[in-house]
């Protein structure tokens, strides 16, 4: 109970939904109608607000019906959905709707439904298709495989997992974009460096004058405006961690000074850096790069005598 | 139940020894499909080789492989490959034998090496018959070259002639080239005794053939 | 040794001592030990070639001989160090770049004879050094001594085993026991140099002219040494390694840094034992007072730069100690382990591109992970990085571990862990190095068959007209000569010029791939 008084805003959705189905739930157990003060004795952990929220929800979607009558108001399961969910719809329909309330905005997968309600895949595809023609539940398109839909309750908005984030639209990883920043990002802290330096200080400080904060590219990168959506410090510390890979970029991690903008109190810094060697001299030969080197020996259809790579490069 | 490999990799498997799912291919999804026709010998490439390095310092290391790889090729320690069975005496026999000469003329420290290594001396009297070639050792002919090899040849000989008279006075005065040459005959000198018997057993090639394998398996045999 | 390795050996040995001599050393290389008798059968050679064969071999240090139970004497061939002569080039410029034309031709004569005596090295040294200033200057046998001298000091050309001396039977046994003592390794004894300046002195004395030939017959006769040189290619090596990492500080840091270092490692060869993976610890001091002024770095800088490099993530240097005002170590297993890293990285990237590169880089940080990992981490789209991963699985740069989280190993419920194994990789990279290498000496070596006659009739007109010119012959006469090769036989013969030595240039650089990945196989088994 003082958990949902002190809960973090960021819960309110998914204890909404709880109580959105919790009140159907309860309006299948008093088909004469259910009134406000059985929802409040049944559920005491939320409050007026989230009721009223979760009542007004329920009735614009259609899902519920405000009646009038003896005891006062109450609420009825529209028709439709009453049909369908508490006489039409048997056990099992009900047992797949809960597996996917439990998965919440993560969603499930049709297999785990499968697993989970031990119900044969036609069985799971004809109820999976009357829930979502009765707009209760939904498929997402998951941007884990390409292929893969998860089912959520309608109302539901994805995980991040499933949406893939800033890095996504429309379940479509745009790797051009993220491409695009990687190299901003670079740019910017590459001038930095040849910044530091050009000044000619002594060593320890030309390197210190590299770095630049998370932050700082952050800012940079907004400042540019070649985003569409609105990017996160964690988004460019992403970005910022491909360059690491692609060792043009070292990271260092400093306690940051008092008020300062970081969080937990640590500041990651980052500096473009020179690479340690010259292209090894294996790539500079035409077996280096050859696509079709074992099945190359002399006498061979492939041979370094008849070798057209060879000739190419040895003309040039 | 599919606790052993082969048991696994259903599904677009294919004999792999891990499940092709992994690599993230789904069931027969991605898998490429089988190819109808077989690929091109040489696939255009995806990248090219990366430039060499060019500068003084590359070029210079260059000439020593190069000028390194020549020297070898005139040192002593280059062993000719056994000479075939001669049905025909050729033109360029000649040559061939002032070849060998120079392959064979240096001598191991013997202090330093088996005795067993040592080549059996055969006292004939062949080794007098050695004629030198009258051209040059650096003559390399394989297949004559019709009337512009043979004026060269002549040329040559022309060349060589006029140069006996000058080679007296300046010895000294040689290039680099011809200073390897020098080396040889350094070599031919200092070891002149031991020298023969290599060159001996090299002529009696032709005449013991076949007969010297089982003579050699005499281990320590007599010597004659 | 693999097939490739193998048939690297074979192409290098008949390059440089013939076929015979790479066929006979291919076989012994098949074996570990083989006797002279059984060598013959197998290379189908007659046995006078393979004696003549193996006494090459021997003189060039490739093969040794030892003497079995049953008394057979068994030659064993040390294939590493075939391979390692496409690097004699390297060996006489670094000869070159340390101590001079002198040095240069000193290791040059020792990698050609293989094994020489002190006097016959300096004194090829001081003709080949008259003849190319033509005579003009002469060369003090004092200094090429003191080169030779200076060159075994710093241990680049030791002391070959010999026969022991106290063996008094050596007449009869059939072989030499040959060994040498550490002491005596890098030592010239005062008797060879004066020895040789008193023979100097005694033919100069004859007044003879007729030079070398004269005493090479003298020296064979009594006085000649039993002390022979030979290079001493480790130590060639580990210059070439600290070389390696001298230019790395230099690409990631800066000159200085690699100043800095360049001093540190001079130390190092002073203070640290041969083979040591880690140079003996130095303090600030030390390397100040090693560091030329001329590079005009003061102290304090050098202590700037200490904490540079051993704060870099490539671990140039480590401090060890506070004391002295600190102590740093260079680790050279490490260092080595960073830059055979960071040249299997550049094969990766250009071999398969930026984005391999990525995930290539990507396993070697995080060790092991799954490909949904490697896709969120590199931030790569699912399909394409399991094609970029599928490419470097199925070329054995990655490798795929499977770890069941259920007993009956069923695929649904088993993690497949992507990761990298720097060793097995240098392997794979060092084969396809052999490999390369021989494919260009053959692709040279086809080149060249091609174009025989041609080039056979260029060296004849080169030579005749070369004759022609030290005789003084007509110009236009010479120049006929010239112009029996045709316009296009030239433009011909330039091409084949460009081919071949840009073929020879890519083997010498593809050396510094292969140098370094058999250099971390190599530490990768020491202690």
């Amino acid at each position: 109970m003082a958990e949902s008084a002190n809960a973090p805003v960021k819960q309110e959705p998914v204890d909404a939904v709880n109580l959105e189905s919790r009140i159907l739930e309860l309006c299948m157990e008093f088909p004469k109608g259910l009134t406000d003060a059985i929802i409040q004795n049944s559920m005491p952990q939320f409050d007026a607000q989230q009721r009223v929220t979760a009542i007004n929800r329920l009735l614009s979607t259609g899902q519920v019906d405000l009646l009038k009558s003896s005891t006062g108001l109450v609420y009825k399961l529209k028709d439709s959905a009453a049909v369908s969910k508490v006489k039409g719809s048997d056990h099992q329909e009900r047992l797949v709707y809960q597996i996917i309330e439990a998965a919440e905005n993560k969603g499930i997968w049709i297999r785990d439904i499968r697993f989970k309600s031990n119900l044969l895949l036609t069985q799971v595809n004809k109820i999976l298709k009357n829930l979502e023609s009765k707009k209760l539940i939904k498929a997402v398109k998951s941007v884990a495989a390409s292929k893969k839909k998860v089912y959520m309750l309608y109302n539901l908005e994805p995980d991040r997992t499933v949406t893939g984030g800033a890095w996504y639209s429309d379940q479509d990883f745009e790797s051009e974009f993220v491409e695009v920043l990687n190299q901003q990002c670079f740019k910017f802290l590459e001038q930095k460096a040849a910044l530091a330096r050009d000044s000619k200080a002594d060593p320890m400080a030309q390197k210190n004058a590299a770095y630049t904060s998370s932050s700082d590219v952050w800012k940079y990168i907004s400042e540019l405006g070649i985003s569409k959506v609105q990017l996160s410090i964690a988004d460019i510390e992403t970005i910022l961690d491909t360059l690491i890979y692609d060792g043009k970029v070292e990271r260092t991690v400093v306690a940051a000074a008092a008020g300062g903008d970081a969080d937990a109190g640590q500041l990651k810094l980052y500096r473009a850096i020179s690479p340690l060697i010259q292209p090894t001299g294996l790539m500079k030969t035409p077996c280096g790069v050859c696509p079709v080197i074992k099945d190359c020996y002399e006498g061979g259809a492939v041979s370094p005598s008849t070798c057209i790579y060879m000739k190419e490069w040895l003309d040039y | 139940m599919a606790g052993r490999g082969r048991g696994r990799g259903r599904g677009g498997g294919k004999g792999m020894s891990f499940s092709v799912e992994t690599l993230g291919f789904g069931r027969g999804e991605a898998l490429p499909a089988p190819t109808l026709q077989p690929p091109p010998l040489f696939p255009p490439l995806e990248f090219k080789p990366v430039a060499l390095t060019t500068g003084e310092e590359m070029d210079y290391i260059l000439a020593l492989k190069q000028e390194f790889r020549a020297t070898m090729k005139e040192l002593p320690y280059y062993v000719k490959a056994q000479e075939k069975k001669k049905d025909i005496e050729r033109y360029t026999d000649k040559y061939q034998t002032g070849q060998q000469d120079s392959s064979i003329n240096w001598e191991p420290d013997w202090k330093r090496f088996p005795k067993e290594l040592k080549i059996r001396v055969r006292k004939a009297a062949k080794i007098q018959a050695v004629v030198r070639p009258s051209l040059p050792k650096k003559t390399i002919s394989r297949k004559a070259d019709k009337d512009v090899l043979q004026t060269l040849e002549e040329l040559e000989k022309k060349a060589v002639e006029i140069d006996a008279e000058k080679d007296e006075e300046d010895e000294e005065e040689k290039k680099e080239e011809d200073g390897e040459q020098e080396e040889e005959e350094e070599y031919d000198e200092e070891d002149l005794e031991e020298e023969t018997d290599y060159n001996l057993n090299y002529f009696d090639n032709g005449e013991g053939y076949g007969m010297e394998d089982e003579d050699d398996n005499l281990d320590d045999g007599p010597t004659y | 040794m693999s097939s490739s390795a193998t048939r690297l050996c074979f192409l290098i040995l008949k390059e440089r001592y013939g076929e015979v001599v790479a066929s006979v050393a291919c076989c012994l290389a098949k074996k570990n030990y083989c006797p002279l008798r059984m060598l013959s059968q197998d290379s189908g050679l007659k046995l006078d070639q393979v004696k003549k064969a193996l006494c090459t071999l021997i003189q060039h240090n490739l093969v040794t001989f030892q003497q079995n139970k049953k008394g057979f004497i068994e030659y064993v061939i040390h294939a590493e160090k075939v391979l390692q002569q496409t690097r004699f080039p390297r060996y006489i410029y670094c000869a070159k770049t340390l101590y001079g034309d002198p040095a240069e031709l000193i290791i040059e004569e020792l990698l050609q004879h293989g094994q020489m005596t002190l006097e016959k090295v300096v004194q090829r040294t001081i003709d080949r050094l008259t003849e190319a200033m033509e005579g003009k200057q002469n060369v003090s046998s004092t200094l090429v001594k003191e080169k030779f001298v200076n060159l075994v000091q710093t241990h680049f050309v030791q002391r070959c085993t010999s026969p022991d001396g106290n063996v008094e039977n050596k007449e009869v046994a059939s072989m030499p026991v040959l060994s040498v003592s550490p002491e005596e390794l890098y030592v010239v004894p005062k008797m060879e140099l004066d020895g040789f300046e008193s023979r100097k002195r005694k033919r100069s004395g004859e007044g003879s002219e007729a030079a070398s030939k004269r005493i090479k017959t003298d020296e064979s006769e009594s006085s000649e040494s039993s002390i022979f040189w030979r290079v001493n290619v480790s130590r060639f090596h580990q210059y070439l390694r600290d070389q390696a990492i001298v230019q790395a500080v230099a690409s990631k840091i800066d000159k200085n840094a690699a100043e800095v270092v360049r001093a540190m490692l001079r130390l190092s060869e002073v203070k640290t034992d041969e083979g040591a993976l880690v140079a003996s610890a130095m303090t600030v001091t030390e390397v100040f007072q090693n560091l030329p002024r001329e590079f005009g770095i003061s102290k304090q800088t050098i202590e700037q730069y200490m904490k540079l490099l051993s704060e870099d993530s490539s671990e140039f240097v480590s401090k060890v100690s506070d004391s002295g005002g600190g102590m740093y170590v260079i680790n050279f297993k490490k260092l080595i382990t960073v830059l055979c890293r960071a040249h299997i990285e550049s094969a990766v990237q250009e071999r398969f591109g930026s984005k391999c590169f990525r995930i290539f880089r990507l396993l070697l940080m995080k060790k092991n992970l799954e490909q949904k990992q490697i896709e969120e981490y590199a931030m790569i789209p699912s399909k394409e990085a399991k094609e970029l991963l599928y490419r470097m699985f199925e070329e054995k740069f990655v490798s795929l571990t499977e770890v069941p989280k259920t007993p009956d190993h069923a695929p649904s419920r088993t993690f497949y862990l992507f990761s990298v194994n720097i060793n097995q990789v240098s392997r794979m990279l060092l084969e396809r190095c052999y490999q390369a290498c021989g494919n260009l000496i053959i692709r040279r070596e086809h080149e060249t068959k091609e174009n025989r006659r041609l080039l056979d009739k260029q060296q004849r007109v080169d030579a005749i007209t070369a004759s022609m010119e030290q005789s003084g012959a007509d110009p236009s006469q010479k120049e006929e000569i010239e112009q029996m090769i045709t316009p296009p036989e030239k433009a011909q013969l330039t091409k084949i010029k460009h081919m071949t030595n840009k073929i020879e240039h890519s083997e010498l650089q593809l050396d510094d791939t292969i140098f370094i990945l058999q250099t971390y196989l190599q530490y990768a088994h020491m202690k």
